[in-house]
């Protein structure tokens, strides 16, 4: 008998000083209050005596992870373990990292003074439902090809002509009297303006997923106020997003103009309508992420490449005819939840993660103790590489760049660091990422 | 614990005969077993009347007898000396310790005393040999010792001693300080009282008043009511002072004169843990120790200090270390689940805590954490609660359970020492520890007179975890463990592979002894049944195994008790004088019913004891059993002699072959290595190149005759050429500065010698591999046909250009290359053979030749990453070979099994203080990979990058080729 199935996740959210319950997501049937409360109250308990309670490990994986956002809200995920695939050390990381954004998204909806100031619970609560679908977004993780929770990079996507489209997203911003504009493909940013890249990491992943949740409304335009959980995390900015074509939204954060009425009827055709032929192209692009012109080995599975400078990533999936044909065929969503696992693995033993970019100081102080074992190290790990029976895989990081890959396991063994480094200089030379 | 050395030679095979007897007979005899044992052992030893361990031999059978070799022990006894000071200013936790131990003491001593005779004389032959080392210590010191001086009028005036004047005996006084406290005789059962009093509970002075009537030293029969020091009680002040001698009479505690009669009252007025200042009357008997007074002085002089590693086995001086690591949270509890709240007694629920530092009383304080933790979890994920992750203040602490029945083990230990990757094989190999001693954790854990016990045992554990420098002379402090956590946590047992005859040897003498066929032993000897049958033994040497007649999970049991305890490292760095242990165990293997019984077959029942018998550096465990076959056990007997000698007289047949043993040690094993530091340009590097270069002739010479001899059995190549080992040639090429280089002398020259020999070794197997059909190798030269002279690596660049001209240093590449083999860049390996439980690893005498400042680094890094590698293998075969107790577990590991696993490592060097250039880098690998066929095994190697791919392959094939 077990509360939470294997691969499961349950979040839940209550008030750190009074323990009340303020919501809890997840797609198994929801835990019993008594567990609730004393999930909550052995923290509670370790908090008066002045130990920190993080995490939990449980023979097959599960796991529990604590975590207190501003002496405000605590937050609980439990992980079934089991089927989820990750062995818990990488599974603690992927919950650390779903609590993070889990806060992050509720400030985004709600802003930080109504959290962090309880005045009344009930209409927090109400409040709060406004997040669900972001968070439930978050939790089940479903939609392929978005690592940016994880990763905290913006899921990029390279478009074949990017120029023009910079040059169109630049000037529709302009025109909206904002600096940040976003133009997203299939979910994926595609162009943003200086000012959007500016943004933290986190932010710019938040939003991403917010405008996936809203163009998977299915409404042309919307206009949501948002609050910027590093930027503005107690003044709304409005978060304008008009679909040009299906699968393709652009977005502006701006003030009090213009108003969405105007912005849809007079800028988004006066300046996206001579682009419609190159959006087409783009969206031709499709969950290769890469251009055409960039060539991709056929042994080559999966692929995630990140920029640690400007924090965004490139991710994709290539199962071709030629891949079919091995025995070992592996399905589209399984190369995916690999190309994850390896990412975690790899992170959470070997590479460094560039920002630790945390709510506060003293939050921050929870979370990051996830890297101990790095610390351990004493000279730097630059690559490494797994072979396990369904594939190979691939990591290798470089000052600017951190590759992921996944290759056949028909690929000599000899030739997997041959493959990385050309694939890494092919993409990069091609479209200067 | 006396320190007493036994000239083992005397005792040879076959020699203590006529001294068995059955359990039966003794039992008869208990009455007057000291009678017994003073005659067997006259029998047995020219010049010793029982074996020196008896008396430590607890109430329970168990034994831990450690004596260290002459010279070392001489170093531990000035040691104590000069340290008294420092060392007994902390009593809190050797309290408890102590508490028990004098506790044991005792109550031997009461069976001791009767055999009043033989005992003094040993003491006295310590008293003739201890007594110049330390007296001088004291005459030197003049603060505390005034020994020469006169001695103060006060105490002079009623001295009957000053007036006797002894021809002989030159009565002097002294003054020795001494930390007492009368806390700790808080529970000590009331009998000892009335037996030595406080004199021998508290300062640990034992004074038989009976016994002055049998001296025959006249002038303490004189003087009744005189405090003559008959003995010492091991652990105790006057003991660890280290001036007490046996034969001093104590003449004044604090100034006050004190005579039998009043002793009592003036020790019982000491109201609290306070040092005193003691007087005592001592003889100086220069005239026995003289002739060899002054190599015994050199002798202590020269051998290193005592190690806190046996100060610690000893049971000494746990307070001084366990106070270092008070600051770091960590913890022992074994709490119950089943919590009655009806009770009001508070923390009932802890059955066993240690340490009762502050840092871990905060751990306490939230035991109600992990009780609820583990209460609930299993309900809510559907498995036991393993581990789980505090932060207290700055620190990071996780914390492993391990639930038995109804109660729980909660083990605390800093994350900065034991990364969560770890944390289950320390916890499960702490368990099946103590379930192999105690049977199960229940046991081990819930009798009350096991508590001081326990508290040494997790002493030593956290000491081992926390601060293992502190237990190893000479290593420097180090921020990780991870090299002890990786080997240590490996199932199996450090290997080293003997040449053929000596292995031979060996094993011949080990079933010899296993046999059980000395006389006494058979059967038919006594017309009894016998009453151990040997299951087997296994044989160390300094710390390596050389050869195991133990089934694997047996052999892994033995070797975590001998883990747990350091006994391995203990006889690699100090010889050894005498060790013997004794106790029961319980085996896993057959607690658990044995896992392949053939029908019709069942484990015998019986009960298992473990007997280690060290001496010098060798190192033998016994596993034996009683019932079954032999007499069952009664009770909880203590080591029969019997066997103990004819272990002795193993070892003793052993050490023949030591040399053999030590001469292998001495030549580098059969994949050579190379130092990290070569790959690096440092300072030193054109030093190394031009005594290279100025040798170059001795290279190409021997390039020459490796060609011209490329096969060779393999047995022959190994110890065929003795005459050219040399143990320091690669030290030379030490990236610090302090190598100073003599270009034209022959120890530059000395360097490569080492390779050649090995490739020449590698040649003969590549031969024999070969011809099995490897695939790799293409041709019979191929190995060595430099497809790596392709890919120079920086080293060779970076700096010949400047000293060379170009056709030296291709000439001088091409020798260096020719001679080095294709494991030249091999820097580091592990191989572990999972089916008998054994690894082999560079030995540490090769590691250390290779020193140099990045190497060592290196090799931490190595089993750093070796921990995370064997992590991921471990994920993917869930219960598989698994040596921790065994806990069912789910697979979960979503990447699906690892066969390999590979990092590349960058390393620079420290404090690069050129600006302009960028400090040079060199690139490794540490790569593992398990196989499954034909027997499962796990390799580890650390390489150069500059290997190209396919002798990476050839090494994982050939270089582990080796025959166990």
């Amino acid at each position: 008998m077990m509360m939470v199935q294997d691969g499961c996740i349950q979040l839940l959210c209550l008030t750190a000083s009074s323990g009340v319950p303020l919501f809890t997501r997840g797609a198994s049937k929801q835990l019993p209050f008594s567990v609730i409360g004393s999930l909550n109250g052995v923290h509670m308990f370790g908090g008066g005596q002045g130990v920190l309670l993080s995490s939990c490990e449980t023979e097959g994986g599960g796991k529990v992870v604590w975590r207190v956002f501003h002496d405000s809200v605590m937050l609980i995920a439990v992980s079934g373990g089991g089927s989820s695939g990750a062995c818990s050390r990488e599974e603690e990381i992927r919950l650390q990292r779903l609590l993070e954004n889990v806060w992050h998204c509720m400030v985004l909806v709600l802003g930080q003074d109504e959290l962090v100031n309880l005045r009344n619970v009930e209409r927090l609560k109400r409040d709060l439902r406004s997040c669900f679908c972001l968070i439930d977004q978050l939790l089940e993780e479903k939609q392929q090809g978005v690592l940016g929770n994880l990763t905290h990079c913006a899921d990029s996507l390279l478009p074949p002509n990017p120029t023009l489209l910079q040059e169109a997203v630049d000037g529709f911003a302009q025109a909206a009297d904002s600096e940040f504009g976003c133009l997203f493909v299939h979910g994926k940013i595609a162009a943003a303006t200086e000012k959007w890249w500016r943004l933290a990491p986190q932010e710019v992943v938040l939003l991403s997923a917010l405008v996936r949740t809203l163009s998977a409304s299915g409404s042309a335009s919307c206009d949501y106020p948002v609050f910027l959980p590093q930027g503005s995390p107690t003044v709304a900015h409005r978060l304008l997003r008009f679909q040009l074509l299906p699968g393709a939204d652009v977005c502006v954060l701006c003030g009090p103009t213009p108003s969405l009425h105007r912005a849809e009827s007079e800028l988004v055709g006066q300046l996206w309508s001579p682009l419609v032929e190159t959006l087409r192209s783009c969206l031709s692009v499709g969950e290769r992420s890469l251009p055409g012109s960039v060539p991709l080995r056929p042994d080559v599975l999966a692929l995630l490449l990140i920029n640690r400078e400007t924090r965004r990533s490139v991710s994709c999936v290539q199962l071709s005819s030629y891949h079919l044909l091995s025995d070992h065929s592996l399905s589209k969503s399984r190369c995916w939840e690999l190309l994850k696992l390896f990412y975690i693995f790899s992170m959470s033993r070997y590479f460094t993660h560039e920002e630790t970019l945390c709510v506060s100081a003293e939050d921050g102080a929870q979370g990051g103790h996830t890297e101990d074992f790095l610390h351990g190290f004493s000279h730097q790990p630059q690559q490494c590489y797994l072979v396990t029976e369904e594939c190979k895989s691939y990591g290798l990081q470089t000052p600017r760049h951190q590759l992921f890959l996944l290759m056949l396991p028909s690929v000599p063994t000899l030739a997997l660091r041959t493959v990385a480094t050309q694939t890494l200089s092919d993409i990069t030379s091609a479209t200067a990422f | 614990m006396l320190w007493y050395y036994n000239t083992m030679a005397s005792v040879s095979p076959g020699l203590c005969s006529k001294n068995t007897l059955s359990r039966a007979q003794r039992a008869k005899e208990d009455g007057d077993s000291e009678s017994t044992s003073s005659s067997f052992s006259s029998s047995d030893y020219n010049d010793d009347l029982e074996p020196e361990w008896l008396d430590d031999i607890q109430k329970n059978g168990e034994l831990f007898y450690l004596e260290l070799s002459e010279g070392e022990e001489e170093a531990a006894l000035a040691q104590v000396t000069a340290n008294h000071c420092l060392s007994t200013n902390h009593v809190r936790f050797s309290e408890k310790e102590a508490e028990v131990i004098t506790e044991q003491t005792n109550t031997q001593r009461r069976s001791s005393r009767k055999k009043g005779e033989p005992t003094l004389k040993k003491l006295a032959r310590i008293l003739g040999r201890k007594r110049r080392p330390s007296q001088r210590k004291g005459s030197k010191d003049g603060s505390r010792g005034k020994s020469n001086s006169l001695p103060p009028a006060s105490i002079l005036k009623n001295q009957p001693g000053q007036r006797q004047g002894m021809t002989v005996h030159q009565r002097r006084l002294k003054e020795a300080c001494v930390y007492l406290n009368p806390k700790r005789l808080a529970s000590p059962p009331a009998p000892l009282r009335d037996r030595g009093g406080l004199l021998e509970a508290l300062l640990g002075v034992v004074h038989r008043p009976a016994w002055t009537a049998g001296q025959k030293d006249q002038w303490e029969v004189r003087t009744e009511g005189r405090l003559t020091v008959h003995g010492l009680i091991p652990n105790s002040p006057a003991i660890k002072c280290g001036q007490i001698l046996i034969g001093d009479v104590l003449l004044a505690v604090d100034d006050v004169d004190v005579t039998s009669e009043n002793i009592e009252r003036v020790l019982s007025c000491i109201p609290g843990p306070t040092q005193v200042k003691l007087t005592l009357e001592t003889a100086d008997l220069d005239h026995r120790g003289g002739p060899r007074d002054s190599s015994t002085v050199h002798k202590m002089k020269a051998s290193p200090p005592v190690s806190q590693l046996v100060r610690l086995l000893w049971g000494e001086d746990t307070a001084e270390l366990q106070m270092a690591i008070g600051h770091i949270p960590h913890i022992v509890m074994y709490l119950s689940l089943k919590l009655d709240s009806t009770s009001l007694q508070e923390e009932e629920e802890i059955l066993y805590q240690y340490p009762m530092s502050e840092a871990s009383s905060q751990l306490k304080g939230v035991r109600g954490i992990f009780l609820t933790l583990c209460d609930m979890l299993e309900n809510v994920t559907g498995g036991q609660i393993i581990s789980s992750s505090l932060l207290l203040g700055k620190h990071l602490v996780h914390v492993g359970y391990w639930k038995e029945h109804n109660n729980l083990l909660v083990v605390g230990l800093p994350a900065e020492r034991v990364p969560l990757l770890s944390l289950q094989t320390v916890v499960g190999d702490v368990v099946r520890t103590l379930k192999v001693m105690y049977g199960s954790l229940d046991s081990a854990f819930c009798m009350a007179d096991h508590a001081p016990r326990l508290d040494h045992f997790f002493c030593l554990f956290f000491q081992q975890l926390i601060q293992p420098w502190r237990l190893r002379e000479g290593s420097p402090p180090s921020p990780v463990v991870s090299g002890s956590l990786f080997l240590d946590g490996l199932p199996a047992v450090r290997w080293l592979t003997l040449p053929p005859e000596i292995k031979m040897e060996v094993d011949t003498v080990l079933s010899d002894f296993e046999s059980s066929d000395f006389g006494e032993m058979s059967e038919d000897f006594f017309g009894l049944r016998r009453l151990y049958v040997i299951l087997g033994s296994c044989l160390f040497y300094k710390s390596y195994l050389i050869a195991n007649h133990l089934p694997k999970e047996d052999l892994l049991d033995v070797c975590l008790y001998c883990q747990h305890f350091c006994l391995l490292p203990l006889a690699s760095e100090q010889r050894l004088g005498q060790l013997v242990i004794w106790r029961e165990v319980f085996p896993q293997q057959r607690a658990s019913g044995g896992g392949s019984a053939a029908p019709g077959f069942t484990q015998p029942k019986g009960r298992h004891f473990l007997l280690i018998v060290g001496l010098r550096h060798l190192m033998q465990c016994v596993l034996l059993e009683a019932g079954g076959c032999a007499s069952p056990a009664l009770a909880s007997p203590g080591p029969d002699c019997v066997y103990v000698d004819q272990v002795k007289a193993t070892l003793l047949q052993l050490e023949v072959l030591e040399a053999g043993m030590e001469e292998r040690l001495n030549v580098p094993s059969a994949p050579c290595l190379s130092c990290a530091d070569w790959f690096l340009p440092a300072a030193t590097t054109r030093d190394r190149l031009d005594s290279l270069a100025s040798s170059s002739p001795v290279f190409s010479r021997l390039a020459g005759a490796i060609r011209g001899s490329p096969s060779g059995s393999r047995g022959r190549s190994l110890f065929g050429e003795r005459s050219r080992k040399s143990s320091p040639q690669r030290s030379l090429s030490d990236s610090g500065s302090e190598v100073q280089m003599d270009a034209g002398s022959a120890a530059p020259g000395l360097s490569p010698i080492s390779t050649p020999d090995s490739a020449r070794r590698h040649g003969g197997r590549r031969d024999s591999l070969g011809s099995g059909g490897s695939d790799g190798s293409g041709g019979s030269g191929g190995l060595f046909k430099m497809p790596r002279m392709k890919h120079p690596n920086p080293f060779y660049l970076g700096t010949l250009k400047k000293t060379l001209t170009e056709r030296e240093t291709e000439e001088m590449y091409n020798t260096i290359k020719l001679s080095s083999g294709t494991e030249n860049t091999l820097f580091h390996y592990v191989l572990m053979e999972t089916v008998q439980g054994i690894f082999i690893a560079p030995t540490h005498r090769e590691v250390a030749q290779l020193s140099g400042s990045i190497h060592p680094q290196l090799i931490r890094n190595f089993n750093h990453c070796c921990l995370s590698i064997r992590a991921a293998f471990q994920q993917s075969l869930p219960a598989r070979n698994r040596r921790a107790a065994d806990r069912p577990q789910r697979s979960c590991w979503g990447l699906g099994p690892v066969k390999e696993h590979g990092v590349l490592f960058q390393c620079k060097p420290e404090n690069w203080t050129d600006q302009r250039k960028p400090a040079p880098t060199m690139t490794y690998w540490v790569i593992g990979r398990m196989l499954l066929e034909p027997v499962p095994q796990e390799f580890y190697v650390c390489f150069h990058d500059s290997v190209p791919e396919v002798p990476v392959e050839m090494a994982f094939r050939l270089s582990f080729g080796l025959a166990f």
